[in-house]
């Protein structure tokens, strides 16, 4: 029995109404001179955001008051579109996935909301960030919410949409306009994917309802190919919107927005929604192994990829970018093999300290005076405490050091590789594990210990005001405290989280025995020791800007993937865009349009000869007219 | 019999008028023609039995208009050499009367479908006091808006004729 | 009997329109329509005879005010025209031409 609350709704809508409100405030005062104080703005932008995570609470504890097979709230507004078969009605779920989702995106949402007052303090376009910031979350509540593949696909659009938005947002710089113009154009190339496969399902099996309880109560239905097909197909939508191979590229380019941005959408709420949808989907996933495997086999190579890459950047948040990448790498290796509840964790663990990681790189960054370059930095413990004790702990959970939280979520991840039988997966997941703890605390220690290779700036640094380092601290609880939330047996746990989300996911939970479990820890903790420790040796020693040669310089080049790119897709299509516009469109476009206001000039110029200007030829027309006119009468008289 | 030599001889006066109207190169010459054929048509009016017509026509039409015409026409000196030269008068005459054949002929089918014997009269018809008691009954409405239309053209005249310094 | 008024005040009619396209002096073109006005003014009476009613007859008076009214002013307008131009030509005012 599925329960139905109207107040479903105004999750999502509170972020939105805050956004409209915002909005309308910040375009009022862009027509004066004088501008609202931007405590107001603040105080306005935060407000959604805060009370959707009560409300999230609120359906949390809902759900937990009823019995474990039967944890639906739903709440159906109105029917947004009914033609022929196709039946959608703008609808929202809260199911046990739904709900974490709606926790985790709300909490870190409203710490980061509350983080960008102190961060965007000062900007001139204050208003429109918020206003933007919030549309995002409600975007992104409506893609969590919604009880269909279409209403996903609403919020789906609008994320991307509030991408572009804030990558491009300090707009008088071009470069920043170029990369949200190739986040928005990749992801949409994903999105296509996702439509096409939304349609192919359609037909497979949506005649008797779209929305996700249908669909899954008719998933048996699917035959093999079609599901082969739409599972892939939806991938392809997530490869985009979270950034795997082969349409990453533009993650690493968004690090041109503000820093809370980057934090929100691209490390803890966006590019996890393909997770989220591959988990949503688990009961077409699970019927098709093959699909699984593709989604597994590109999720490990994608991580590897970026470790690799991330190990090589000198820009800090282009690190911290490269091993978000990776770490969603991490999380579709997990939902392809077939281990959902494990991504699904690994998503709620990252989003805590992958947030932290980069509202303590935004902290540096404004100590410094936008200073991003890592070579430029260096001994910053001493003037930031705060963010270096709090990115240290982020840092820690990232590398997967015990017991933080991103140790038990990356181990639930590898194990499940390794006990469904998927042994390469898992040792690449190990190597990369390695390669994560090595770049991580590089980062760390070339930005914080050591002294410092520019005096002036460091000279000038000093800690971010309360209102930027209180959520980094709450975060940081968060990353210590989150993994707890799915102790496995090992350590005495009882795997709660994969339990509370069991009802939402068509999930077989492997049996390794004991004895894999030990060699999967194990083996995490040491490539987490060996990482650490090559790290240590090389960058605790004062070291300056290296330079690089051979696989370095190809390394980071990023293997020249973006030139890659730009020659054989971005360059022919510019030139074949070109080629139209100059060779084909005058003749086919404009000429017929031309020609055509040309023939009306001509007929003007040829009727122009009846207007002489003499009244007298003006009366030999009238009577000319009566005459013809008496003509036909006399004839229909006869 | 009298009445039907009477209505020919009227009528042939008033189309002779007329084609002098059309024809005359001197507008002076052609307004002398017109007088003729409005005199003559008040001679159809009385045949008609349309006594206060007959003589309103003769007062008004023949009497003030004309005057009004041949004064202005006097008044404003014309000489041989004002006269639009007008080379091509006869083609236009002759176009128009291929053009208005087709009219004429329309209307006269029309006119001859009514029926065509004159009945009996009242008595007093035509009289000046039966015209009154119309215009002052059935007809008030129009009669006042003539008299304003009146007025109109009267302050208008005045404001024509007033504009000075017209280059 | 009456038709033959119909006739004549058709052919009047006609000369009246003949005189207005064909002719190039100003007055005699208003002389013209005046003769065409006439000509409706026959129509009216005889038809009022026809049918014995005097609608026909008060027609024509409203007819003839109207025709005053306009030879008034028509004739203010081609003093102006004169003072204007100095000459009577209806062809050299061309300034509708499009």
């Amino acid at each position: 029995m599925v329960q139905n609350v109207t107040y479903l709704g105004f999750i999502p809508l509170l972020p939105l109404a805050g956004s409209l409100l915002v909005g309308l405030l910040y375009l009022y005062a862009c027509r004066g001179k004088k501008g609202f104080p931007e405590k107001l703005y603040g105080l306005l932008g935060c407000t959604g955001p805060i009370l959707s995570f009560f409300m999230a609470v609120k359906v949390y504890m809902s759900l937990q008051a009823l019995p474990a097979d039967d944890r639906f709230l739903h709440h159906k507004a109105y029917t947004w579109f009914a033609s022929g078969e196709l039946d959608v009605s703008m609808g929202f779920l809260a199911d046990p996935l739904g709900a974490v989702m709606l926790l985790f995106v709300t909490f870190v949402g409203s710490l980061i909301h509350i983080y960008s007052i102190g961060y965007m303090k000062g900007d001139p376009r204050y208003g429109k960030f918020f206003a933007y910031l919030n549309l995002f979350l409600g975007s992104m509540l409506i893609l969590v919410l919604g009880d269909g593949p279409v209403v996903m696909f609403v919020g789906w659009e609008g994320v991307g949409l509030c991408s572009y938005l804030l990558i491009g947002f300090w707009s008088e710089d071009k470069e920043n306009v170029v990369a949200g113009n190739k986040a928005f154009i990749v992801n949409r190339i994903g999105d296509l994917g996702f439509v096409l496969g939304m349609g192919f399902l359609f037909w497979g099996i949506g005649a008797d309802g779209f929305d996700y309880l249908s669909l899954k109560a008719n998933a048996h239905h699917l035959t093999e190919p079609i599901g082969l097909v739409v599972c892939l197909l939806l991938f392809v939508g997530a490869t985009g919107k979270s950034a795997q191979i082969p349409l990453y590229v533009w993650l690493p380019d968004a690090m041109a927005g503000p820093t809370p941005v980057s934090a929100l959408i691209h490390a803890a709420t966006m590019v996890t929604a393909g997770v989220y949808m591959v988990a949503r989907f688990s009961f077409l996933y699970a019927h098709v192994p093959v699909a699984g495997e593709v989604v597994a086999w590109i999720g490990i190579l994608t991580a590897l990829l970026a470790a690799i890459f991330g190990m090589y950047q000198d820009d800090i948040k282009k690190i911290l970018a490269y091993s978000t990448v990776s770490q969603l790498g991490y999380m579709f290796a997990g939902v392809g093999v077939a281990a959902y509840s494990a991504g699904i964790f690994h998503v709620f663990t990252h989003a805590f300290f992958k947030a932290l990681l980069f509202l303590g790189a935004g902290s540096v960054i404004i100590a410094l005076h936008h200073e991003q370059n890592i070579w430029k930095m260096g001994g910053l413990k001493s003037k930031l405490p705060t963010t270096y004790k709090t990115m240290l702990i982020g840092g820690l959970a990232l590398a997967g050091c015990p017991p933080f939280a991103g140790f038990f979520s990356k181990d639930e991840i590898l194990y499940s590789a390794l006990a469904t039988g998927h042994t390469s997966i898992w040792l690449i997941g190990v190597l990369v594990a390695g390669m994560t703890a090595y770049y991580t605390f590089r980062m760390i220690f070339v930005v914080f210990h050591g002294k410092p290779r520019d005096q002036e700036a460091f000279d000038h640094a000093h800690e971010s005001p309360k209102v930027m380092t209180i959520p980094l601290v709450i975060l940081a609880l968060g990353s210590i405290f989150a993994g707890f939330c799915n102790l496995p047996k090992l350590f005495g746990g009882h795997l709660r989280f994969s339990h509370w989300l069991a009802p939402s996911l068509t999930e077989h939970h492997p049996h390794g025995g004991v004895g894999l479990e030990l060699l999967a820890v194990g083996a995490s903790v040491l490539a987490f020791a060996i990482g650490i420790g090559i790290a240590y040796r090389k960058f605790t020693v004062p070291v300056d800007e290296p330079v690089y040669r051979g696989f370095n310089k190809f390394g980071f080049n990023k293997f020249y993937v973006d030139e890659l790119y730009h020659a054989l897709i971005v360059a022919p299509y510019k030139f074949f865009g070109k080629a139209i516009s100059r060779g084909l469109e005058p003749f086919i476009v404009d000429a017929p349009v031309q020609a055509s206001g040309w023939l009306y000039k001509m007929a003007g110029l040829a009727f122009k000869v009846f207007q002489m200007g003499y009244v007298r030829i003006y009366a030999i027309y009238m009577v000319v007219g009566l005459s013809v006119m008496s003509l036909l009468i006399s004839q229909s008289l006869n | 019999m009298l009445a039907t030599y009477l209505f020919f001889g009227l009528a042939m006066l008033a189309v002779l008028g007329a084609l002098g109207l059309i024809l005359f190169k001197h507008p002076m010459n052609g307004a002398m023609s017109f007088v003729v054929t409005l005199i003559s048509l008040a001679g159809l009016y009385a045949l008609l039995s349309a006594k206060l017509i007959f003589a309103i026509q003769l007062i008004v039409y023949a009497g003030a208009i004309m005057s009004l015409i041949l004064f202005i026409i006097m008044f404003l000196n014309i000489q041989e050499k004002d006269l639009p030269l007008d080379p091509n008068r006869m083609f236009y005459l002759a176009g128009g009367v291929v053009v208005v054949a087709p009219v004429a002929g329309l209307l006269i089918k029309i006119a001859k479908t009514i029926e065509s014997e004159a009945p009996e009269l009242a008595v007093g018809f035509g009289d000046v006091k039966e015209v009154g008691q119309l215009l002052f009954t059935d007809w008030l409405l129009p009669f006042e808006i003539v008299s304003i239309l009146l007025l109109v053209a009267l302050v208008g005249a005045v404001v024509l004729a007033g504009k000075r310094g017209v280059n | 009997m009456i038709t033959n008024y119909l006739s004549l005040s058709i052919l009047l009619f006609c000369l009246g329109i003949l005189g207005v396209v064909s002719r190039r002096n100003v007055f005699i073109v208003f002389m013209s329509i005046e003769l065409m006005l006439n000509a409706a003014n026959l129509g009216f009476v005889a038809m009022a005879r026809l049918h014995v009613n005097m609608d026909g007859h008060v027609l024509a008076l409203m007819v003839m005010a109207v025709a005053a009214a306009e030879a008034a002013l028509a004739l203010a307008v081609i003093i102006l025209l004169h003072k204007h131009k100095g000459n009577l030509d209806t062809n050299i005012f061309s300034l509708l031409k499009g």
